[in-house]
């Protein structure tokens, strides 16, 4: 059973479940509290009966800064997913999917013009699903990662930065369909 | 703009020369080029240079000069030019985390500059320092002066800003209480006032003063419901334009959610069934989407309503038919709403059930809620969560329901399953809720309990296996751990199933070594009660039964690494069992860090420095990240993000995060971590870095200061009834942290800080005697209020049950030694045997002697002495903190009474007699019971170093002792099996005893003097 509402403070106290999962990064909590403090409609939990939460969505709205306008990297208003995650016991009930909906609603509602996102390029699981959601590869970020989950010999591995245009973008100006041919480096991505 | 430890930056029209030795920091030269300029130029601003450059300098009257200017500022009531205001904040900024107040100096300096330019850009800036030192006077009244100079702008953030100041500062300590009305009352009129404006516009525009957006809406709301009254926010939450239905039209949720709950504390439950009703058919109407409010809480809190209402059948069958409704939907449903939808039948039905308990007559337990709860158990028992689901819901069910369940459901569910795995995941479950109900009180009868003038061991009937029992019933268990055992070892030996396993969300097998071990936790006597009554805490366990239960459940571990559930139950058993550093090398991989350390850490670190403290000698710091993840989290004033949360208008954002930021610094853990640092550094080092009260985090903790505990328990593996303890309670060696434990450990530390405070070797006063004079007025200021808050704390009510026995015996003699202490300087040679003096001292002694006889009992009589001994270092690490205590109160008394006697040769300012006689009686006393202890702790090494260990440790697990597995062969042999016999728990048995061994060696590091 699960509750979907806006993240409060509170909630920190009960991330067990998602956290002590390897696979879940606990930072710092000036981070959590900094995405609560601008963009609360955009940090999004689900719960269970006991109050635990079982999966959160961390995202922001932002453009590029102005000196970048003229920039080939210039991202104009969009929102960025920065963090998602499911607890183990949690998964396969679609609580990922709804969560990302939830703050593509937001997007929307903000007026942005795509939804974008990192993902290492071996994670194959989670490209597919955002893919399922409407996700494509945009552009190749190299080496972004600073180690490689699945190879201890490299020492970085690629990101895909994955977009889905929002409705603003009528004309579809924002996504590509052979991204993956699109290499950048890590410095030019904001 | 509040610069911190960064140097603002000099006027522009300042010159060169003077510019680069400021940013040079060459303070010296900034001084006398300053005075130069000001002389010259008769710029008070170069004087403002000078000042601050003086205080960068070393001399006390230097550095302080800069008070001085700031307090002449303040009485001058002339506004003072931004740039020596900066320079100014800058240079006090060490003084105003302590010395000086910001609201009593910079802060109106600030308030006056702002009301006097209030469009300039720089207006902002003092606004946003005031927040910084979190000057919530002063503040408030910048964003009034701000919103009144903006008024007719259009810009409606100064407005809101100033509402949230105006609320946060009327109930925040920082208002007078005569002022708390008045702010009360304008912040509340301000927003009516604003909610009349968007009630009455038809359409509202960007500039108008009305509530435009979620955040205000809801802001108005959150003040409503601490300033205004219970009638108003009824009114307006069902209102047309601001209600809650109103925003979810509009796609906002906030209100709707926060309202569920207030109405319930009210117990408004006509209107929260009208709410939710109004909302669930707005999602089948499509206006919004339809799965917007289909949250399990607005369910449960909807079916509650309607089982409340005055037609309660009337009120169910609407929500069966809305339920329905959402059935028939057309549209996808998310797999996760359709498991809402689902339980939401299973609670109504349940709730209809309760009303009207009528049942078929031919199926006496075939109930609408078991068939409900079979369904539901037939489409989701293959999922992780299942468990949790349901585990409410058959918690509740009658004896006859659950005989249905056991007898009819299960059966047929396992016969209907020709998928060998999925038949596995089933039996996996099946045990899991077998372990559940015999949780449950409904599953056993009272029997008598005294039968031919005999108390009875077993006081009841268990109505499953009809057996006679003690509560838990152990046949059952038994029978669960057999069955358990026998489907663990089915899915090993067959390789289709081993195959599978990968492929699904968790192998069957963790739940299955869950319900072994715990089972055989209940069966060895493990109770939540026995911890917390006992000075030892596995005094009363049948070792083998317990030892076997670890031993399963750790093999199970090191097959499935990443189950937290069943890591954290060992974590904890491992404590109890005396090996904290097998604890930690289990806690350590799951890298609990940042910001989850509040809320996890006790898990581990509570009372870890009395259990081990060798853990506190390894390369890192044991408690450094959670005292860096505490001060870089409470570094400032202000709570985190303050600012950012203003500036976006994320005003409950804001309201939240205060809050937030409240609990933290007055967190139980927090205090945890201070007091298990200093204590553990005392015992190795004896002098710890700085006193605990002198610790930054520490400041704002006043004896009423309410400390709390916000502990997550939600990662154990729970399958106890909650009917009963949890299992957390039974796997936690005494009661969990509590505001009383944590003052009275933060108290004795202060205490333990004032026996050893030693001034440095340079100080010589000139005036000895004067000097003497006021370090014994000091001390015995330090011992009343020490003396007073002991006494308050250790005599709360609720204090014995916060405590383990060693602890409140520690506490108390602690109490009693403030006592003594401020009693004995307070006396002098001349005055007569002070009356409290002789029973604070028996006192002390009766409470010592009762500490030291059950933290060095000897072992019951089916327990090896030595190994009773390893499962009992808490109370003797309270024997030793409280002999140590006693030692150092004497010590200290009798020190100032020698330092008297060498300074006043008359002697009459020595203290009186008897009380010197009853201190040396008490040094002698702890002495002879702190070399007891270490020789206590040294046969124990000698012990843990002879040889056959091994073996003996193994005859435990096994029970060569027939009594020790209650001559059950049955489960002997399956248990036995499963551990792979003796050979299968060497291993084990060696990291244990390295475990052991090494705790001890730590022990016999520890000062005794």
């Amino acid at each position: 059973m699960a509750n979907f509402r806006r993240f409060r403070p509170g909630d920190l106290n009960k991330l067990s479940k998602c956290n002590l999962d390897p696979f879940t990064e606990t930072y710092e909590l000036s981070f959590y509290l900094q995405y609560y403090a601008k963009w609360p409609s955009l940090f999004q939990v689900a719960e269970d009966q006991n109050g635990n939460i079982i999966g959160y969505i961390m995202g922001k709205l932002e453009s590029s800064p102005d000196v970048y306008q003229f920039s080939e990297h210039y991202l104009p208003w969009h929102a960025h997913i920065t963090a998602v995650t499911v607890a183990p016991e949690a998964r396969r009930l679609g609580i990922g999917r709804l969560l990302t909906e939830q703050l593509e609603a937001a997007a929307d509602a903000n007026d942005a013009w795509f939804v974008d996102l990192f993902v290492r390029s071996t994670n194959h699981k989670a490209i597919a699903f955002y893919k399922s959601m409407g996700y494509s590869i945009f552009r190749v970020v190299k080496d972004y990662y600073g180690d490689h989950s699945s190879d201890p010999t490299q020492s970085s591995e690629d990101a895909y930065d994955m977009r889905k245009p929002m409705k603003r973008d009528v004309k579809k100006e924002h996504i590509r369909e052979d991204g993956e041919k699109y290499e950048v480096q890590p410095t030019d991505v904001w | 703009m509040a610069y911190g430890y960064g140097r603002p930056a000099l006027k522009s029209t300042v010159d060169v020369q003077l510019q680069s030795a400021f940013s040079d920091g060459n303070w010296n030269a900034v001084v006398r080029l300053a005075d130069k300029r000001a002389k010259a130029l008769k710029d008070n601003y170069y004087e403002a240079i000078k000042v601050c450059a003086e205080s960068q300098l070393d001399g006390a009257a230097e550095r302080c000069g800069i008070l001085v200017a700031i307090e002449d500022l303040v009485k001058q009531k002339t506004v003072v030019d931004i740039d020596t205001l900066e320079l100014y904040e800058w240079a006090a900024s060490d003084f105003l985390q302590s010395e000086i107040e910001y609201a009593d100096t910079l802060g109106p300096l600030r308030v006056r500059w702002a009301k006097a330019n209030p469009k300039s850009p720089l207006a902002l800036q003092c606004l946003q320092a005031c927040l910084e030192y979190w000057d919530l006077v002063s503040a408030q009244q910048i964003s009034t002066a701000l919103d009144k100079a903006y008024l007719n702008s259009g810009d409606r953030r100064y407005m809101f800003w100033s509402i949230t100041l105006t609320f946060l500062l009327s109930i925040s300590p920082q208002c007078s209480e005569s002022s708390r009305k008045v702010y009360s009352l304008l912040v509340l009129k301000q927003l009516e006032r604003a909610a009349e404006i968007t009630e009455n516009s038809p359409k509202m525009d960007i500039k108008d003063r009305g509530l435009l957006n979620e955040e205000e809406i809801c802001l108005y709301y959150r003040v409503l419901l601490v300033h205004g009254n219970k009638d108003d926010y009824i009114k307006r939450v069902q209102g047309n334009s601001l209600g809650a239905l109103a925003l979810l039209r509009k796609g906002h949720k906030l209100l709707f959610w926060d309202s569920l709950g207030v109405l319930e504390t009210w117990g408004e439950w006509d209107l929260i069934f009208d709410l939710s009703r109004q909302a669930l058919r707005l999602g089948l109407e499509g206006v919004t989407p339809h799965f917007f409010v289909c949250d399990w809480k607005v369910w449960k809190t909807f079916i509650a309503a309607a089982s409340k209402s005055a037609k309660p059948e009337a009120a169910l069958e609407e929500v069966q038919s809305i339920l329905q409704d959402f059935f028939a939907l057309k549209t996808k449903k998310p797999d996760t709403y359709k498991k809402n939808l689902a339980l939401a039948l299973l609670e109504a039905s349940s709730k209809l059930y309760s009303l009207s308990p009528v049942t078929a007559p031919d199926v006496k337990g075939m109930t609408s809620r078991v068939i409900q709860l079979g369904l539901f158990l037939e489409q989701y028992f293959d999922r992780l969560s299942v468990f949790d689901d349901v585990k409410e819901y058959v918690s509740c069910l009658s004896f006859e329901e659950v005989q249905t369940l056991l007898e009819d459901i299960f059966p047929s569910m396992l016969s209907a399953q020709s998928d060998n795995v999925k038949g596995v995941i089933l039996g996996s479950l099946i045990c899991k809720i077998r372990y559940l109900l015999s949780t449950c009180p409904q599953t056993l009868s009272r029997h008598p309990s005294i039968t031919d003038g005999q108390q009875q061991a077993e006081p009841y009937r268990c109505r499953v296996c009809s057996g006679l029992t003690s509560l838990p019933c152990k046949h059952c268990l038994k029978s669960i751990i057999v069955e358990a055992i026998g489907t663990s070892k089915r899915i090993s030996a067959d390789s289709d199933l081993t195959d599978a396993i990968p492929r699904l969300d968790k192998d069957p097998r963790i739940d299955l070594a869950l319900v072994i071990g715990l089972s055989l936790l209940k069966l060895s006597g493990l109770r939540p009660g026995a911890l917390e009554a006992l000075w030892s805490p596995t005094r009363d366990l049948d070792p083998s039964l317990f030892l076997q239960a670890i031993l399963i459940m750790d093999a199970q571990l090191r097959e499935t690494p990443s189950d937290n559930g069943l890591r954290l139950i060992l974590v904890r058993l491992y404590l109890l069992l005396g090996n904290a550093s097998h604890a930690h090398q289990l806690w350590v991989p799951m890298d609990v860090k940042r910001t989850i350390h509040d809320a996890l850490s006790p898990l581990f670190f509570d009372r870890i420095s009395s259990l081990s403290p060798a853990l506190f000698q390894g390369s890192r710091p044991l408690m450094e990240p959670l005292r860096s993840y505490y001060s870089s989290s409470l570094r400032d004033q202000c709570p985190l993000k303050t600012w950012e949360a203003f500036s976006s208008g994320s005003y409950t954002s804001l309201l939240d995060m205060v809050e937030y930021d409240g609990h933290l610094q007055r967190s139980c853990t927090l205090m945890m971590t201070l007091v298990e640092e200093s204590r553990a550094t005392r015992a190795f080092s004896g002098k710890t870095e700085m006193e605990i009260a002198e610790n930054p985090l520490a400041w704002s903790i006043q004896d009423d200061t309410p400390l709390v505990n916000k502990t997550d328990y939600g990662s154990f593996s729970n399958l106890e009834s909650p009917h009963g303890p949890q299992i957390q309670d039974f796997v936690r060696l005494g009661p969990e942290l509590s505001n009383e434990r944590a003052h009275l450990a933060f108290l004795s530390e202060q205490f333990a800080d004032l026996l050893s405070f030693r001034p440095p070797k340079e100080y010589k006063p000139a005036k000895a005697i004067e000097a003497a004079i006021r370090d014994r007025n000091y001390v015995l200021e330090r011992l009343t209020h020490l003396n007073r808050s002991l006494a308050t704390f250790i005599h709360h009510p609720k204090t014995p049950s916060a405590l383990t026995s060693a602890e409140l015996g520690h506490y108390t003699i602690v109490s009693l030694l403030a006592a003594a202490a401020l009693t004995s300087l307070s006396t002098s040679r001349a005055d007569p045997t002070p009356k409290n003096m002789s029973l604070a001292s028996s006192s002390i002694r009766t409470t010592l002697m009762s500490l030291r006889a059950s933290s060095l009992q000897p072992a019951p009589a089916h327990m090896s002495a030595t190994c009773f001994a390893l499962t009992n270092m808490h109370a003797v690490s309270y024997l030793r903190e409280a002999a140590l205590a006693v030692k150092h109160t004497a010590g200290f008394v009798l020190a100032f009474h020698e330092r008297e006697l060498a300074r006043d040769r008359s002697g009459k300012s020595a203290l009186q007699r008897d009380v010197v006689a009853e201190m040396k009686a008490l040094e002698t006393v702890a002495a002879k019971i702190l070399s007891e202890t270490k020789a206590h702790l040294q046969k124990l090494k000698e012990a843990l170093g002879e040889g056959g260990w091994l073996d003996r440790l193994l005859g435990w697990i096994f029970g060569e002792d027939e009594q020790a597995v209650d001559g059950d062969e049955e489960l002997r042999r399956a248990v036995s099996d499963m551990i792979g016999g003796p050979e299968g728990a060497e291993e084990w048995c060696g990291r244990v005893l390295e475990g052991w061994r090494e705790g001890i060696k730590g022990w016999l590091m520890v000062r005794w003097e």
